[in-house]
C-alpha cells in the first residue's frame, strides 16, 4: 500500500492465485436447483451469539452458512468531536470487512463498498434506536466482516441491532437485514457469495439484488439497496420475499436475546454458556 | 443531511405537511409535479462532454474526460468511469469546511450504483486493446447550488454530459512484430458517442406527513425524514432503489413509491431526450450555415 | 464496597491481593488464563486460527498472493505481518490509522517470524528472480483484555500451520503462472514460537499473561519467544521496572514450560482437524 508507514508493507503488486487458475470458477446460473440444495426461499441455518466482547457495552456475533459478522456497541458516550449541543443522541455506525474475508484481499484503508455499507446500516439502524433518549452522547457501533459468503450487509445490519439491544441501547424495535437475488425468473433468498448479483457479469434481462432491513414487530422499512435492473412487479415482489425472510429470521433473534438475559441475570435460570458450532475446538 | 440547517418553524413545517395532504405544495405543484428543468449541453470547451443543469435552484455543471488508461484485470474488455462529486461551499451554507464531503460520497455511491451494472452503459464499447489499453471516462460533477433534489439533478445531468459526450475515434494497427499501436483520428469530427438510452434517471421520492413528492424543495426536504431514490430507465426498468434518512417505510408505502417513481422517470426520460436532440439539431444548423 | 475501593483506589485494591498470592479475578500470579484455539473456520483464507486467551480474542487469517521477489533477493518470498487493533475489540482505540500498540505488535511479531526462522522464505519462492508467494497474515483483535502479544503469537503459528498453498507451475509456452486451485500442499513450518508475557508489579511482584487491567498498572512488562529447541528467539522488555538476574531465569524457565503447553495445543487441535 503506498504511502502507509503505519504498517508493515509488503511487495508493491501481488496478485492472488485464482486469477492464474486454469479453471473459472463456477457462477450459479439461472434455471435448476441452487447448488448448496436449498430451495429458492430457504435461508442458510443462523447463528447469533451476544457478549461476545468483554469490553464493549454491547455485542454480537451471526453466522449465515459460512458469513460470519461480528458487532461491537460502545456507549452512549461523550461525543469524541466538539459539537454544537444536540438534544438528540448521535448513532455511528463502521463497517468493515477483514482482510481475508473474501476471496480477493481486502485493503486495510475503508474502500468505497465499506463506506456505503457503513451509511446503509446507520440509516437501517437510525430509525430504531430511541435517539432522543441520550441527548449529548454518541453510540458507537462497529461491525466487522469477517468472512463475506454472501449477503454480508443483511448479516451486518442484523447484527448491528443485536448488538444495540445486548448494550441496552433503548430501542423501539430490532432490525433484522435479509437480501434477496433475483436472477431472471428466478428469486434466491439468502444468496451465497457464487449466487451474488455481479453487475460486471450479468447483463439483459431481470438481475439484481434487493436487501431490506425491516423493524419486524412495527412492520417498517428501515433499509431498502436495490442493484441491478429489475421490472416494477419483479422489484416490488423481490421487496415482499426480503420482509418474509427477516420475518425468518426474527425468531431466532428473539430466542438470542432471551437466553441471553437468562445467562446475564442468573436468578432466572441457571444456563450453561454455548460454543460455536464451527470449526474445530481444543482446550487446555 | 439537512437537520444542521433547521430554520423552519414548526407553523411553516406544519404548511408545508398540510400542503402536501392536499396535493397542492407550498409553489402551486401537486405533489407528483417536477420543476422547470433547464439544460445547456457543450457548456466546457476543453472536455469530451459537458451539461449545465437548473433544477429550480438546484445548479449543476458536469464535465466528460476521456483518457486512456488500463481497464481491471477483472474486466480486461470493457472501459471505466470514474466519479467524482464537488459539493462547492458556495453551493449550501451546510457545506462550509468539510461539511460537503459526506454528501458528495452519498452522491457518488449512488451514481456508481446505478452505473455499475452491465445494462446501463455498454462499456466494452470504450475498449481499445483488450487487457490493455482502455477509455477512461472522468465524471467530475460539480455542484453549484444546492436547492432541494440533488440527486435528480446530478443523474439528469450526467446523463445529458454522457450524451454529449464525443470520444476520439482511434485505429488499433500492429506492425511486423505484432507490437500493437494506437493512432488517433486526425478528423476532429471523426468521433464516437455512447449510446445513453439505458442511462437511468434518479427519482426521489420524500416522504411527507402520510403522502410522498417527488423533486422535493429545500424546506420540502427539511420536513422528510426518509427518502426513496429510483432508478428508471427510458423504458421504464428499475434501476436502484436506496433508501435514506433517518426515517422508516411502510412497505405498502413503498410499493407506492416505487409506483410513482416509475412513472415520473419514464417522463422524465423521454423529456430530456426530446430537450437534448432538439438543442443540437439547432445547434447543427449553426454549423452548417457558418460552414 | 469492594468495587468502590477499587475505583477510588486501584493499585492499592490490586496490593492487597497480591499480598495475597492472588489475583482479583481468582488465578494465582503464575497462572495462565484459559487458552481455546479454533483453526480453519475462515474459509476464504488459505489459513486461519481463532484464539482465546481468557477473553483476549485474535483472529489470524493468512491470504497468499504471488508476486515477484526483489532483485536484491530473488530467492526470496515474503512474509508480511500486521496487527490490527480495531476500535471494534476497545473503548481504548478510536478508528483512523493503526495506533502505535498497534505498530510495536506488528513490528514484534515481523522480528519474531525473521528471528525464529518458522518460515523459511526460501521456501516461498517458485521461480528465482520471477516468481514467489508473498503470504499476508493480518491478525485482527475481537477483544482486547491484556496479552495481545502472546494471542497473536499463537494464532499466527496455527494460522500458518494452517495454510494450504495451491501448486503453482510455470506455463512453458507463456512463461505465465498457471495455479492448480485443487492441489494443494501445506506449508512447511520450520519452528513452532511461543509467547509468554510476565507483568512486573510494585518492582516486586511477578505474574503472568496480564489482563487489560493488569497492565494498566504494571510498572514493567516483560514478553520471551521461545522455540522447541529451548532457545530465546525474541525478548521484549520496553521499558519499566528493572528486573534482577535470577528473576529473569525464572521467567525463561516459566515461559519454556508454557511454550511446551501451547504446542501440545496446537499440535492436538490440527489433528483433531480432518483434512
Amino acid at each position: 500500500m503506498p504511502g502507509d508507514s503505519r504498517r508493515i508493507a509488503g511487495p508493491q503488486d501481488s496478485r492472488a492465485p485464482h486469477w492464474f487458475g486454469r479453471q473459472q470458477e463456477t457462477h450459479q446460473e439461472a434455471g435448476g436447483t441452487r447448488q448448496d440444495g436449498r430451495g429458492d426461499h430457504d435461508l442458510r441455518p443462523v447463528y447469533l451469539h451476544t457478549g461476545v466482547v468483554s469490553q464493549a457495552t454491547g455485542s454480537a456475533y451471526m453466522e449465515m452458512g459460512q458469513t460470519k459478522v461480528i458487532a461491537a456497541v460502545y456507549g452512549p458516550r461523550e461525543i469524541s468531536r466538539r459539537e454544537e449541543f444536540t438534544m438528540k443522541g448521535r448513532l455511528c455506525c463502521e463497517l468493515k470487512f477483514a482482510t481475508f474475508s473474501c476471496r480477493q484481499r481486502r485493503q486495510h484503508i475503508q474502500d468505497n463498498q465499506e463506506r456505503d455499507g457503513s451509511l446503509i446500516v446507520l440509516q437501517a439502524l437510525e430509525p430504531a434506536v430511541c435517539l432522543d433518549k441520550f441527548p449529548k452522547s454518541q453510540v458507537d457501533v462497529y461491525i466487522t466482516v469477517l468472512q463475506d459468503d454472501g449477503s454480508a450487509l443483511a448479516a451486518a445490519i442484523t447484527c448491528a441491532a443485536l448488538g444495540l439491544a445486548d448494550a441496552g441501547v433503548m430501542m423501539y424495535d430490532v432490525v433484522v437485514g435479509c437480501s434477496v437475488r433475483q436472477c431472471g425468473e428466478d428469486q434466491w433468498l439468502d444468496p451465497s457469495v457464487r449466487e451474488e448479483f455481479r453487475p460486471e457479469v450479468e447483463s439483459a434481462g431481470d438481475h439484481g439484488m434487493v436487501t431490506v432491513g425491516l423493524l419486524p414487530s412495527l412492520n417498517q422499512v428501515s433499509a431498502l439497496v436495490l442493484d441491478g435492473h429489475l421490472q416494477q412487479q419483479t422489484a416490488v415482489q423481490a421487496v415482499k420475499t426480503c420482509i418474509s425472510g427477516c420475518q425468518g429470521i426474527y425468531p431466532i433473534l428473539k430466542d438470542c436475546l432471551v437466553s441471553s438475559t437468562r445467562r446475564n441475570v442468573p436468578s432466572l435460570e441457571q444456563k450453561s454458556g454455548q460454543t460455536s458450532t464451527d470449526g474445530q475446538n481444543g482446550q487446555t | 443531511m439537512s437537520s444542521t440547517l433547521g430554520v423552519l418553524s414548526d407553523a411553516e413545517r406544519l404548511f408545508i405537511v398540510h400542503g402536501v395532504q392536499d396535493d397542492l405544495r407550498s409553489d402551486g405543484r401537486a405533489c407528483e409535479d417536477y420543476r422547470h428543468v433547464e439544460v445547456e449541453t457543450d457548456v466546457v470547451s476543453n472536455t469530451s462532454g459537458s451539461a449545465r443543469l437548473r433544477l429550480g435552484n438546484t445548479d449543476i455543471l458536469v464535465g466528460v474526460k476521456a483518457e486512456m488508461g488500463e481497464p481491471d484485470p477483472g474486466r480486461p474488455k470493457e472501459g471505466k468511469l470514474e466519479f467524482f462529486v464537488d459539493c462547492s461551499a458556495n453551493a449550501s451554507p451546510e457545506f462550509e469546511g468539510r461539511g460537503g464531503e459526506e454528501l458528495a460520497i452519498e452522491v457518488s455511491n449512488a451514481l456508481q450504483r446505478i452505473f455499475n451494472s452491465k445494462s446501463t452503459l455498454d462499456l466494452t464499447a470504450l475498449c481499445i486493446i483488450p487487457g490493455g489499453q482502455c477509455w477512461v471516462l472522468f465524471v467530475d460533477v460539480l455542484v453549484l447550488e444546492c436547492g432541494g433534489n440533488l440527486f435528480d439533478a446530478v443523474s439528469l445531468a450526467v446523463k445529458a454530459a454522457l450524451y454529449n459526450t464525443r470520444i476520439p475515434t482511434v485505429i488499433v494497427t500492429a506492425d511486423d512484430e505484432g507490437q500493437q499501436e494506437i493512432e488517433l483520428s486526425d478528423d476532429p469530427y471523426d468521433v464516437k458517442r455512447l449510446d445513453v438510452d439505458n442511462v437511468p434517471l434518479i427519482v426521489t421520492l420524500s416522504k411527507i406527513g402520510h403522502r410522498h413528492v417527488v423533486d422535493a424543495s429545500w424546506e420540502e426536504e427539511l420536513c422528510s425524514l426518509a427518502r426513496l431514490t429510483v432508478g428508471v430507465t427510458q423504458k421504464g426498468t428499475i434501476a436502484g432503489l436506496n433508501k435514506e434518512g433517518s426515517g422508516s417505510l411502510d412497505p405498502e408505502s413503498i410499493y407506492e413509491m416505487i409506483e410513482s417513481g416509475k412513472k415520473v422517470g419514464v417522463v422524465l426520460n423521454s423529456r430530456l431526450k426530446e430537450a437534448l436532440e432538439k438543442e443540437e439539431n439547432s445547434k447543427r444548423e449553426k454549423v452548417g450555415f457558418l460552414g | 464496597m469492594a468495587a468502590d475501593f477499587k475505583t477510588a483506589q486501584p493499585v492499592e485494591y490490586y496490593r492487597r491481593f497480591l499480598k495475597e498470592d492472588v489475583r482479583p479475578d481468582g488465578r494465582e500470579l503464575g497462572e495462565i488464563r484459559h487458552t481455546t484455539l479454533n483453526i480453519g473456520s475462515i474459509t476464504t483464507a488459505e489459513g486461519s486460527a481463532l484464539v482465546k486467551l481468557g477473553n483476549t480474542t485474535v483472529i489470524c487469517g493468512i491470504k497468499a498472493e504471488l508476486c515477484n521477489p526483489t532483485a536484491e533477493e530473488p530467492k526470496k518470498g515474503f512474509v508480511v505481518p500486521n496487527v490490527d487493533l480495531p476500535p471494534l475489540c476497545s473503548p481504548r482505540f478510536r478508528p483512523g490509522p493503526p495506533s502505535e500498540q498497534a505498530q510495536v505488535v506488528s513490528q514484534l511479531m515481523a522480528d519474531i517470524i525473521q528471528n525464529s526462522g518458522v518460515v523459511a522464505l526460501e521456501d516461498l519462492c517458485i521461480v528465482e528472480g520471477k516468481l514467489c508467494w508473498v503470504l499476508y497474515c493480518d491478525m485482527l483483535c475481537l477483544d482486547y483484555d491484556g496479552n495481545v502479544v502472546d494471542t497473536c503469537v499463537i494464532s499466527l503459528l496455527a494460522a500458518l500451520k494452517n495454510v494450504l498453498l495451491p501448486e503453482v507451475r510455470v506455463s512453458e509456452e507463456t512463461g505465465d503462472p498457471v495455479t492448480d486451485m485443487e492441489k494443494k500442499l501445506p506449508l512447511n513450518i520450520r519452528k513452532c514460537p511461543v509467547a509468554t508475557t510476565f507483568g512486573v508489579f510494585d518492582d516486586h511482584y511477578l505474574f503472568t499473561d496480564p489482563t487489560n487491567e493488569e497492565e494498566c498498572l504494571a510498572t514493567g512488562v516483560l514478553t520471551i519467544v521461545t522455540t522447541e529447541d529451548n532457545k530465546i528467539c525474541c525478548m521484549h522488555k520496553p521499558g519499566g521496572t528493572p528486573l534482577s538476574e535470577s528473576r529473569l531465569q525464572d521467567c525463561i524457565n516459566r515461559a519454556l514450560t508454557r511454550a511446551e503447553e501451547v504446542r501440545k495445543l496446537i499440535h492436538e487441535t490440527i489433528n483433531s482437524v480432518e483434512r
